[in-house]
């Protein structure tokens, strides 16, 4: 199953700062306030605060990558667009609840990649390997190594999060034995 | 190496000789609970994949504290429908309205939760587990996974180690060491980050009782912590030893445990605290804002919510009166607290001084869905924090301060230091 899921991506980087809150930076509050849970909602929206029209520019694969503490809360609705969306996610640093919001809808997303805002700049071509920690700067021929999805979660991402996760055990697991 | 307090948990619910901080693990908890809340959501999630038997539905408990007396009629719809599914899942262990109390206290004190268990929760505030030597280990919306699998990932967290070394003055309550704590680490006096660390108490610990000990997991929890803990005293251990129904082993660290920061604090000269509107950790002597007039008060939530919090409040309000231009609620933790009240005559010292009893719960402290505050009022309150907004409108001013103060304050209609009123705080 994990072989097949796309982890490694390539496409044009994002770059945000410091401490990207989810409510008014990732989406708008009142995305959170109302509750909305659907993608299709929520995908006019990312972003829309600080980069409008973000959603009609970004293409599968593309990468956001975000300084220290992104997207403060366990809040899902961001991260439900950016699975929809085809994004990666690379930050320097996140609140745990705000990783495991992010691993939880599904998003291939490295954390504790320090200073990877130092190398990378909006537009550049990045190709980024979820499963094997690997960043590449390729407009800027730089490459580093950062920690990977560990092991025993790829699972989550690549069945599409919890959701689907659990989809999957009820079809494995889960269904009572015919009669 | 040795292992802290909460590794040697995950390790023995997961069936490891050794755990360290990184580690994903799958912890067989000895319970999993569930509040009135979010119950519609995880059976409606899991209907929707078609799972309608869980996988241990006597390891379930459910509990009816966030919204006990339905305020509206949305309120009734979710009770009937959380009764429904209780009877559909199968779930035996409902302490629904009027059955058990707060979910992060009834359980410590029955003997439900003992030293060393570990359990899930959907609510953050499960790290109230800590101050009886347990692990409780939020899940929020991922409680469906618990419910449906019987567990769900967990990543062994740092542990931060803080070492109180001193005792608290007469009239110093463990909910001001608590504001003190957070504000120290917000200010960087206390140099550690507790996003998803375990903080774990050392030192001079004997004098807290499981009370205080509850009250000293609430800031810290505010403060992202993940998990607090009290290596069990001996009042704590007889405490769980009178009411155990099944067996359970208490938890220490080993003495070459690893923290990620080893922290100490003297406690010895600290003043009464008031946390300023904002956050737990705005707090300042209670000096500072000594004569501030107040509108609203509350006594109760998951750090403050214990008998004895009670007892300081009472002892406080004892053959007095309110002032005429408050209004101050008391939510007891738990329906026996209620009862107790009631034979050792707290019951009368509140309604006498004219407070209004709560049904045990969370009180205003979830989202004000009982006793909120209007705009431009100020209120003083034990609720786990004051963030803007927390009970009623976004720019009412929230302070915090411990039972003792809120009730002195009540009485004076202003903040007011307990040690200046007459009283056996």
């Amino acid at each position: 199953m994990s072989t097949e899921f796309q982890w490694l991506l390539k496409g044009r980087c994002y770059k945000l700062g410091h401490d990207v809150p989810h409510a008014g930076g990732v989406v708008p509050g009142w995305i959170i306030a109302g509750r909305y849970f659907n993608a299709r909602d929520i995908i006019p929206h990312l972003f829309e605060d600080t980069d409008p029209g973000f959603h009609e520019r970004c293409k599968p694969g593309d990468i956001i990558v975000a300084g220290r503490n992104f997207g403060m809360g366990p809040k899902m609705n961001g991260y439900i667009a950016m699975q929809a969306l085809g994004l990666g996610l690379v930050c320097e640093s996140m609140p745990f609840l705000a990783y495991r919001a992010a691993l939880g809808c599904g998003v291939r997303v490295m954390t504790d990649c320090v200073n990877a805002t130092d190398i990378c700049d909006t537009g550049d071509e990045l190709e980024i390997d979820f499963r094997n920690g690997f960043f590449i700067n390729h407009t800027r021929d730089i490459r580093r190594e950062y920690p990977p999805v560990p092991d025993a979660l790829q699972e989550i991402i690549a069945l599409g999060g919890n959701a689907g996760w659990l989809r999957q055990w009820h079809e494995d697991h889960g269904k009572p034995a015919a009669a | 190496m040795g292992m802290t307090a909460v590794e040697i948990i995950l390790a023995r619910k997961s069936g490891k000789k050794e755990v360290r901080p990184g580690d994903v693990v799958y912890p067989d908890p000895d319970f999993m609970m569930i509040h009135d809340g979010v119950v519609m959501g995880a059976k409606r999630e899991l209907d929707a994949l078609g799972i309608d038997r869980l996988a241990a539905p006597d390891k379930v408990v459910m509990v009816t504290d966030h919204d006990v007396i339905y305020g509206s009629a949305r309120a009734a719809e979710r009770g009937a429908f959380n009764r429904e599914a209780a009877r559909l899942w199968g779930v035996k262990n409902f302490f629904d309205v009027g059955r058990g109390g707060h979910g992060h206290i009834f359980p410590m004190e029955s003997g439900m939760l003992l030293p060393g268990m570990f359990y899930f929760d959907n609510d953050r505030h499960a790290t109230n587990a800590g101050a009886i030597g347990a692990f409780g280990f939020r899940m929020g919306t991922e409680i469906s996974r618990v419910l449906a699998t019987g567990t769900n990932w967990v990543m062994v967290p740092q542990s931060v180690r803080l070492k109180i070394t001193g005792k608290l003055r007469p009239g110093v309550h463990a909910r001001d060491l608590g504001f003190h704590i957070a504000t120290l680490i917000a200010q960087g006096a206390l140099e550690t980050d507790l996003d998803y660390r375990v903080l774990e108490y050392a030192g001079d610990l004997d004098q807290f009782s499981l009370a205080a000990r509850a009250a000293l997991c609430s800031s810290p929890t505010e403060m992202r912590a993940y998990g607090v803990f009290f290596p069990p005293s001996q009042e704590i251990l007889d405490h769980a030893a009178a009411r155990a129904k099944q067996p359970y082993t208490p938890v220490y660290p080993d003495a070459d445990a690893h923290y990620e920061a080893d922290l100490k604090l003297d406690v010895s000269a600290l003043e009464p605290q008031i946390a300023l509107p904002g956050g737990v950790q705005n707090a300042v002597d209670l000096a500072q804002v000594s004569g501030k007039r107040i509108d609203h008060a509350f006594i109760g939530s998951c750090g403050s919510g214990m008998y004895e919090d009670l007892l300081a409040a009472a002892a406080v309000l004892e053959g007095k009166r309110i002032a005429p231009h408050v209004r101050l609620f008391v939510a007891p933790g738990t329906e026996e607290s209620v009862k107790r009240m009631a034979r050792e005559g707290l019951m009368q010292v509140f309604v006498e001084a004219g407070a209004v009893l709560l049904p045990a719960g969370c009180g205003p402290c979830n989202d004000a869905v009982i006793g909120p505050v209007h705009s431009g009022e100020v209120s003083i309150s034990t609720a786990a924090n004051n963030n803007h907004g927390r009970f009623g409108a976004k720019d009412a001013e929230l302070y915090l301060g411990s039972p003792a103060t809120v009730a002195a304050s009540a009485v004076a209609g202003k903040i007011t230091d307990p040690r200046t009123v007459s009283g056996n705080w």
